[in-house]
C-alpha cells in the first residue's frame, strides 16, 4: 500500500529552483500544496506585485507535476506515481471582457485539459458554473477506481483584474470545491483583501519583490547581447560589475521590478560598451569606464520605456545615441504649435486661460474698461502682507484643469483674438508686404465670431482630445453655450504655442 | 435601402409579439445532454445585404437640363449644353489631377507602413507589440483617405486581414472586439462560415478565439489592426485593448497602426505605464497637408493644362482661410470646385473658356446677346480705352456699334490668351527656379496674376541678391535658369522651351560662358574675382598717429577681369528685369473668361456665420420680416415675432433673468396702449416665445433662484 503523504519529488523543485532562482520558499510551499499525494487544498491564493513570478512559476510547477511520464524514470519512492493523474487549466483573466466571457472560458479550459469529448454547451451565469464543470468533473473520475488520484487545478490568472465581476463571484468560487471534489482552484492576484473568499483557513503563498542582491544574482546571470570583442569572459566581468551600478544610479529609486531592471541593463549595455567596441577604453579598469559614461547614468529617461524605436540606421550612423541625445536636448518647440491653424491654436490658449483662471478674475484680466490691471506684476511691499491667510490656498496649477463653459471661453478667445490680431499687425508692418490685404479689406476684419470655422475648430480640438467634455455625452449639444469642457493640455505645450501666436501667456494667467 | 431595411425589420417579427403574456412550455430534458435555453432571435446576414445594397447606389445621370438659363433666360440652349460639357470636361480634368496629386502624397507613407508590417525583425521583438504611430498632423480629415489607401494597400501586401478601427465606430469593449472580429473573418472574400465554436462550444462574438481560429484556419502571418484616430478613442478603451492584444499576441500575431493627430509623446503621455510597456515601434511622419496644397495648387492651379485661374484675391482668401481656420486638403478641393462651378453655372461668356479645340467651335455660337455682354466687360472698357487713346477713332465706334467687329477683337484675344497665360507661367517657373523658392509658389503666382512681378520686393530682392554673388554663385544661378528653360517643369506641366526663348536663352548662356572664363582666367592668375558688392563698398582705413585715430576712406581699385564681372551682373540685371516685367493678366480683354478673382460667395458659402445670422435675425426681424421696428427709436414693437420681442429684453438683462419682470415687460410691449387686450393671448405668446429661445440654447433653468432662467449665450461672441 503506497503511503498516503508524499512530498513531490526532489528533481522536480530542484530543476524549477534552478530556472526560478531565489524562489525557492514558494516553490516548495506551492508543490506541497498542489502535489496529489502533497496536501491538496481546495483554494490557494498566491499573491505579490508585478513581475514576482508568480504565474510563470505556477504555470512551469503544474507542467512539472502533470507530466507523469517524465517521473517514471527517476521516482524517488514507490511506483505509484504514475497512477495519479494531475489536470490544470489556465484562465487568462486580461482575455476575459465580461464575467460571462471568464465563465465561458473556464468551462471551455476545463474541457479541453480533461479531454472531454461531449458537448459543453453555455454556462450564463455562476449558478450553471458547478453543474457545467461538476457534470464534467464526474465522468471523468468515474474512469478511475480510486477517485481520490484525479485532480483538476483550476487557476485564475489575475482575477482580481477582471471585468465585470458579478460580486459573488469569488465566495461562489471559494464553495466550488466543496461542491466538486477533486478539484484545486488557484488564485493569482496582486494583493488579496482579507478574507475576500469568504472562507477560513485558505492557504496564501505570497510572493514578495526581489530584494537587491536577488535581482543582481539573477540579471548578472544573463548573457548581454553584443558581446565584447576581447571575448567571453571580460564580457561577463564588465557585466556582473555594470548591473549594480545601474541598479545604485538608476533603479535604485523607481523601476525595482525585475522586468524594468532587466530591460534598462540590456537597453543601455550597447551604449556602455560602445567605447570598448570603438576602441578608447579596455574592460579593465572599470571604474574608467564608469566615469566615461557618467552621463549614461544621469539620464532618468530610460526609466520611463519608451514606446518609440529610433530611427533606422540608415538615416545615422550614431543611431544607437540618438535616442537619448534627443531626450537630453529637452523639449522642443511642440510640434502641435506649428501645426494647428492660427484661431484653433488661440481656442485652446483660451481653453487654458478658461480652466486655469477662476472666473471672478475674468473681469480683472479681459475686461476693456481697465487698462492698467493687465500685466499685473507681483511686487508688493513688506507691509502689504501683515498676517498669512487663515486657509491657505492651492496654487490653481496644482489643483489641475477645472471645468469651464463654452460661451466663458468665447468670450476670452474674443478677447485674445483682438490682442493677437495686434500683435499680428505689428509683426507685418515689420515684415515688408509679406502678407496682402483683401482687397476690400473684408478678410482682415479679423472678428471671426460667430463663425462655423470657430466651432468646427472647437470640435477638431475636442475629437483631438485636447479640450474634454465634461459630463455624459449624450446630454445636450455639444456646441451649446452651457456645455462644460476641461483643457488637456500642459503648461509647457500651451506657452509655446502662446509664443507662436504672439500672445504671452503669464501675463493673461491669474497666480 | 429603407425598403430593404423595413424587410430586415419585419423579418424578426412573429406572432409572440403581439401575445398578452409568454405561456412556457418546458421540455424533457435528458441527462447529458446540456440545457439550452431557447433560440434567440436575431437579425442574420444584415451587414453583408446592407454592403451589396450600397453598391448598387444608383450613380447620378447628367440631367440634360441640369444648368440653369443665363442673361434672363434668353441664353440658347446650345450654349447651355456647351457650359455644361465644359464644365463636366473642365472639373473632371482638374479632379483627376488633384486626385494624382492625393494618391501620390501618401505613396512613400504607404510603402513605409508596409514596410514595417512586412519586416522580419517584427517577430524577434516577442516581449512587445510591434506598433507603428502614423503622424498625421491635425488636419483630422485627411486621416479617413489615408487609412483607406493604407488598408487596400496592406490587404495586397500582407498576409493576413487589415482592419481600421475608427472612435466613432464603437464606445465600448464588446461593440469595438465584436467589430474587428467581423472585419477580420470577413476579408478575403472566403464565403465560408467562420467557426464560431471550439470544442463543442460555442464562442461568444466578441471572444478573440474566433479570430486565432480564422488565422489559423488561413495560417495568416500578420493581423494588422489600425487605430485611424487613436486620440479620439477613449483613453481607458484604448489601454484595455492594448493590454487584451498583449496577452493574445503569442497566439495571433498582432500589428498595431496608431494614426496620430498631435504627437507620439502626448500619445503615450495619455496610456497607462502598462499599457505603454506592452508597445513598441516606428514612427512615420506623414506630409503635411500645407505641402500638399501646395501640390494641388501646382497642379490644379498653375498647371499650363488648367483651364480656370484662380485671381490673386481669391487665393489669398483660400490661404489665409487655410492658415486661420481649419487646414484641411478637402475643403481647399472643394473651393476649387465651388469656383468652377460659379464660373460655369453663372457666367454666360464661360463657352469661350476652352479653347482646346479651337475657338471656332465656341466663336460660332456666340448669339447677339452674348456681345452685349461681352461690352459690358470691364475688359471690353479698358480695351476701348487703350484704343482710344492710341488715336484710333473708327474702330472703337466699330467696336461699340458692330458684332462683327467685337468677334473679330474675340477671336484675336482669344488666340493671343494661351501664349499669353504661358508667358506668365514660363516666366513664374524660371523666378521659382531662380530663386530656389522651396515654398510651392503661391505668392508669386499671386504676385504675378496681380502684375505687379516687375515692382514687387520678390524681383527686388532677387536683384539685389545677383550683385552680391560671387562668380561660383552666379554660375549656379545663371545655370538654374538655364535648366529651368530647357526642362520645363513636369508638375506644372510645362514643357521646356528652349526653342521659343531663343534670344534670352543665348543671352543667358552668354553670360554664363563668360562668367566661367573669367573665373577660369582668375584661377589661372591665382586672383580673386570680388563679387561687386564687396568692390563697391568703400573700406574704411584707421591709422592711429601720434595717439589719435585718423580714419581715411580708401576706394579699393578693381582689376580689369573684375571691372568685366560688373558689367556682365548688369547686363543679367536688365535682362532679368526686362524679361520678369510682365504684363497684367487682368488688363487683358476677355480675362473674365478664364480669370476667376470673385470673393463673394465664397465666403459666405465655406465661412458662414450662423451664431452671428440668428442672433442679427433677432435683433432686427424689421430687417428680415415684414414687421415694424419700434415708432419711438429703438426696443422691440408689438408686431414683431414674441422671440425677437424676448431676445432684445433678454440682452438687457443680467446673467439671472426673473420671469416676471420678463412677463410684465413683455405684456407691455404686446398690448401696448390697447386696454382691452387678451392677457391670455398674451400669456401664450410669451411662452412660445421663451420656448423658442431655449431651444436657441440661450436660456436654461437655474437652481440659484426660483421663477429665474439663467442666460446661457452672450451676444457677439
Amino acid at each position: 500500500m503506497a503511503s498516503l503523504f508524499s512530498l513531490p519529488n526532489e528533481v522536480i523543485l530542484s530543476t524549477l529552483n534552478t530556472q526560478f532562482p531565489c524562489r525557492n520558499h514558494q516553490i516548495r510551499a506551492l508543490a506541497t500544496l498542489l502535489a496529489i499525494r502533497g496536501a491538496p487544498s481546495r483554494n490557494i491564493v498566491l499573491h505579490g506585485l508585478y513581475s514576482t513570478g508568480k504565474t510563470a512559476i505556477t504555470k512551469a510547477l503544474l507542467e512539472k507535476l502533470s507530466n507523469t511520464h517524465a517521473q517514471n524514470g527517476v521516482t524517488n519512492g514507490e511506483s505509484h506515481d504514475e497512477e495519479d493523474q494531475l489536470r490544470y487549466a489556465i484562465v487568462k483573466s486580461a482575455e476575459c471582457i465580461s464575467g460571462r466571457h471568464l465563465l465561458e472560458q473556464t468551462i471551455g479550459a476545463v474541457a479541453q485539459a480533461i479531454s472531454w469529448d461531449g458537448d459543453i454547451g453555455r454556462c450564463e451565469n455562476l449558478a450553471q458554473l458547478p453543474v457545467s464543470i461538476g457534470r464534467m468533473m464526474e465522468k471523468w473520475i468515474k474512469g478511475e477506481e480510486q477517485p481520490s488520484k484525479r485532480r483538476l487545478v483550476l487557476v485564475f490568472d489575475g482575477i482580481d483584474q477582471q471585468r465585470e465581476t458579478p460580486g459573488t463571484l469569488f465566495p461562489a468560487l471559494g464553495r466550488l470545491g466543496e461542491i466538486i471534489p477533486n478539484l484545486t482552484i488557484l488564485y493569482i492576484i496582486t494583493s488579496p483583501r482579507p478574507n475576500f473568499l469568504h472562507l477560513p483557513g485558505v492557504p496564501h503563498i505570497h510572493f514578495p519583490t526581489y530584494t537587491k542582491p536577488e535581482i543582481l544574482s539573477i540579471v548578472s546571470s544573463l548573457t548581454p547581447t553584443p558581446s565584447l570583442p576581447s571575448g567571453e569572459p571580460d564580457t561577463h566581468a564588465v557585466w556582473q560589475r555594470f548591473c549594480p551600478a545601474v541598479y545604485d544610479s538608476l533603479s535604485k529609486h523607481s523601476g525595482r521590478d525585475i522586468l524594468s531592471f532587466r530591460t534598462m541593463c540590456l537597453t543601455l549595455w550597447p551604449q556602455f560598451i560602445a567605447p570598448i567596441i570603438a576602441g578608447t577604453y579596455y574592460p579593465t579598469p572599470f571604474s574608467r569606464l564608469l566615469v566615461a559614461n557618467k552621463a549614461l547614468f544621469q539620464n532618468n529617461s530610460v526609466l520611463v520605456p519608451s514606446i518609440v524605436a529610433p530611427k533606422p540606421p540608415s538615416t545615422t550612423k550614431t543611431s544607437t545615441n540618438t535616442n537619448i541625445t534627443k531626450a537630453m536636448t529637452g523639449p522642443k518647440l511642440p510640434a502641435l504649435a506649428t501645426q494647428l491653424p492660427f484661431h484653433t491654436r488661440l481656442l485652446l490658449l483660451a481653453a487654458y486661460l478658461a480652466s486655469f483662471n477662476p472666473p471672478r478674475t475674468d473681469i480683472l484680466y479681459f475686461m476693456k474698461s481697465a487698462t492698467s490691471r493687465r500685466r499685473k506684476r507681483g511686487g508688493g511691499t513688506a507691509l502689504t502682507k501683515t498676517s498669512a491667510p487663515k486657509n491657505r490656498k492651492i496654487s490653481r496649477k496644482l489643483l489641475g484643469a477645472q471645468a469651464f463653459v463654452l460661451e466663458r471661453m468665447l468670450a476670452i478667445f474674443r478677447c485674445l483674438n483682438a490682442d493677437a490680431a495686434s500683435h499680428k499687425r505689428y509683426a507685418q508692418g515689420r515684415g515688408g508686404e509679406n502678407r496682402r490685404v483683401g482687397k476690400d479689406g473684408k478678410w482682415e476684419s479679423e472678428d471671426p465670431s460667430g463663425s462655423a470655422d470657430i466651432y468646427t475648430a472647437i470640435a477638431t480640438l475636442t475629437s483631438l482630445r485636447l479640450l474634454i467634455r465634461m459630463g455624459s455625452v449624450s446630454t445636450g449639444d455639444v456646441l451649446e453655450g452651457s456645455a462644460k469642457y476641461k483643457v488637456a493640455v500642459g503648461w509647457e505645450v500651451v506657452r509655446g504655442i502662446g509664443r507662436s501666436v504672439g500672445v504671452e501667456m503669464e501675463d493673461y494667467l491669474a497666480e | 435601402m429603407s425598403e430593404h431595411e423595413e424587410d430586415v425589420s419585419h423579418a424578426g417579427l412573429d406572432s409572440i409579439d403581439h401575445q398578452p403574456a409568454f405561456i412556457y412550455t418546458p421540455r424533457h430534458n435528458h441527462n447529458d445532454a446540456p440545457i439550452e435555453p431557447p433560440a434567440k432571435r436575431r437579425k442574420i446576414g444584415t451587414g453583408r445585404r446592407t454592403t451589396s445594397a450600397s453598391k448598387s447606389w444608383p450613380t447620378l445621370q447628367p440631367n440634360p437640363t441640369n444648368f440653369e438659363p443665363l442673361l434672363r433666360g434668353v441664353e440658347s440652349e446650345d450654349c447651355i449644353m456647351l457650359r455644361q460639357e465644359l464644365f463636366q470636361k473642365c472639373w473632371s480634368e482638374t479632379d483627376s489631377r488633384i486626385q494624382s496629386v492625393l494618391e501620390e502624397a501618401n505613396d512613400d507613407t504607404l510603402a513605409e507602413v508596409t514596410n514595417l508590417v512586412n519586416a522580419p525583425e517584427n517577430l524577434e521583438i516577442s516581449d512587445r507589440l510591434p506598433a507603428s504611430f502614423i503622424v498625421t498632423g491635425p488636419n483630422i480629415a485627411s486621416q479617413g483617405l489615408l487609412f483607406k489607401q493604407l488598408s487596400t494597400r496592406l490587404r495586397v501586401e500582407v498576409d493576413g486581414p487589415v482592419v481600421v478601427l475608427r472612435s466613432g465606430d464603437a464606445s465600448n469593449l464588446k461593440a469595438i472586439l465584436k467589430q474587428l472580429i467581423r472585419a477580420a473573418t470577413n476579408q478575403g472574400g472566403h464565403d465560408e462560415e467562420v467557426l464560431h465554436e471550439q470544442d463543442g462550444r460555442k464562442l461568444l462574438y466578441y471572444d478573440l478565439e474566433i479570430l486565432r481560429g480564422y488565422v489559423r484556419a488561413h495560417s495568416h502571418k500578420k493581423v494588422v489592426i489600425a487605430f485611424q484616430d487613436s486620440e479620439g478613442f477613449e483613453t481607458s478603451l484604448l489601454v484595455e485593448l492594448i493590454t487584451l492584444f498583449n496577452s493574445w499576441k503569442d497566439r495571433i500575431p498582432f500589428v498595431l497602426l496608431f494614426g496620430i493627430a498631435t504627437s507620439v509623446e502626448l500619445f503615450q503621455e495619455r496610456l497607462t505605464q502598462s499599457a505603454s510597456r506592452c508597445i513598441y515601434g516606428t514612427q512615420v511622419d506623414v506630409e503635411q497637408s500645407s505641402v500638399i496644397i501646395e501640390k494641388i495648387f501646382q497642379k490644379a492651379v498653375a498647371s499650363s493644362g488648367a483651364t480656370l485661374r484662380l485671381g490673386p484675391t481669391l487665393l489669398s482668401t483660400l490661404i489665409e482661410q487655410q492658415q486661420s481656420y481649419v487646414q484641411s486638403v478637402q475643403s481647399f478641393i472643394a473651393t476649387i470646385k465651388y469656383t468652377y462651378m460659379c464660373h460655369f453655372y453663372g457666367n454666360a461668356l464661360s463657352v469661350l473658356s476652352d479653347t482646346s479645340q479651337g475657338f471656332a467651335k465656341s466663336v460660332k455660337r456666340l448669339q447677339p446677346f452674348h456681345f452685349e455682354t461681352i461690352r459690358m466687360l470691364p475688359s471690353f472698357q479698358k480695351l476701348v480705352e487703350s484704343k482710344v487713346e492710341g488715336g484710333e477713332r473708327i474702330r472703337p465706334r466699330e467696336l461699340l456699334e458692330e458684332d462683327a467687329v467685337v468677334l473679330e477683337e474675340v477671336e484675336i484675344a482669344l488666340e493671343s490668351k494661351e501664349k499669353d497665360i504661358l508667358r506668365l507661367l514660363r516666366a513664374l517657373h524660371v523666378f521659382r527656379q531662380a530663386t530656389n523658392d522651396a515654398d510651392g509658389g503661391i505668392e508669386p503666382y499671386m504676385t504675378i496674376f496681380e502684375g505687379g512681378l516687375q515692382e514687387s520686393d520678390y524681383l527686388n530682392r532677387m536683384l539685389t541678391s545677383i550683385k552680391g554673388m560671387a562668380p561660383n554663385e552666379l554660375i549656379a544661378f545663371t545655370g538654374r535658369i538655364i535648366t529651368a528653360i530647357e526642362d520645363g517643369s513636369p508638375a506644372m506641366e510645362l514643357e521646356g522651351w528652349a526653342d521659343e526663348d531663343q534670344i534670352f536663352l543665348s543671352t543667358i548662356q552668354d553670360i554664363k560662358a563668360k562668367i566661367v572664363a573669367l573665373q577660369e582666367q582668375a584661377e589661372g592668375n591665382g586672383t580673386l574675382i570680388r563679387s561687386s558688392e564687396v568692390i563697391n563698398s568703400k573700406s574704411m582705413r584707421t591709422t592711429v598717429i601720434a595717439q589719435r585715430v585718423e580714419m581715411a576712406r580708401q576706394k579699393s581699385s578693381l582689376s580689369e577681369a573684375e571691372r568685366d564681372f560688373i558689367s556682365l551682373i548688369e547686363k543679367l540685371t536688365t535682362l532679368l528685369y526686362a524679361y520678369f516685367t510682365l504684363g497684367n493678366p487682368q488688363d487683358l480683354f476677355l480675362h473674365e473668361t478664364w480669370l476667376c478673382d470673385s470673393t463673394d460667395s465664397i465666403l459666405e458659402v465655406f465661412a458662414p456665420k450662423p451664431r452671428t445670422a440668428i442672433e442679427e435675425a433677432l435683433l432686427a426681424p424689421n430687417a428680415f420680416i415684414n414687421c415694424e421696428a419700434a415708432t419711438d427709436g429703438d426696443g422691440p414693437s408689438a408686431t414683431q415675432p414674441p422671440v425677437a420681442i424676448l431676445y432684445q429684453r433678454y440682452l438687457e438683462a443680467g446673467s439671472l433673468i426673473n420671469m416676471a419682470d420678463m412677463w410684465s415687460s413683455f405684456l407691455e410691449i404686446v398690448a401696448g396702449d390697447d386696454p382691452e387686450y387678451n392677457e391670455r393671448e398674451g400669456l401664450m405668446l410669451f411662452y412660445r416665445g421663451l420656448a423658442d429661445l431655449k431651444l436657441l440654447g440661450m436660456v436654461k433653468q437655474s437652481k440659484k433662484k426660483t421663477d429665474h432662467l439663467a442666460k446661457v449665450s452672450w451676444r457677439g461672441i
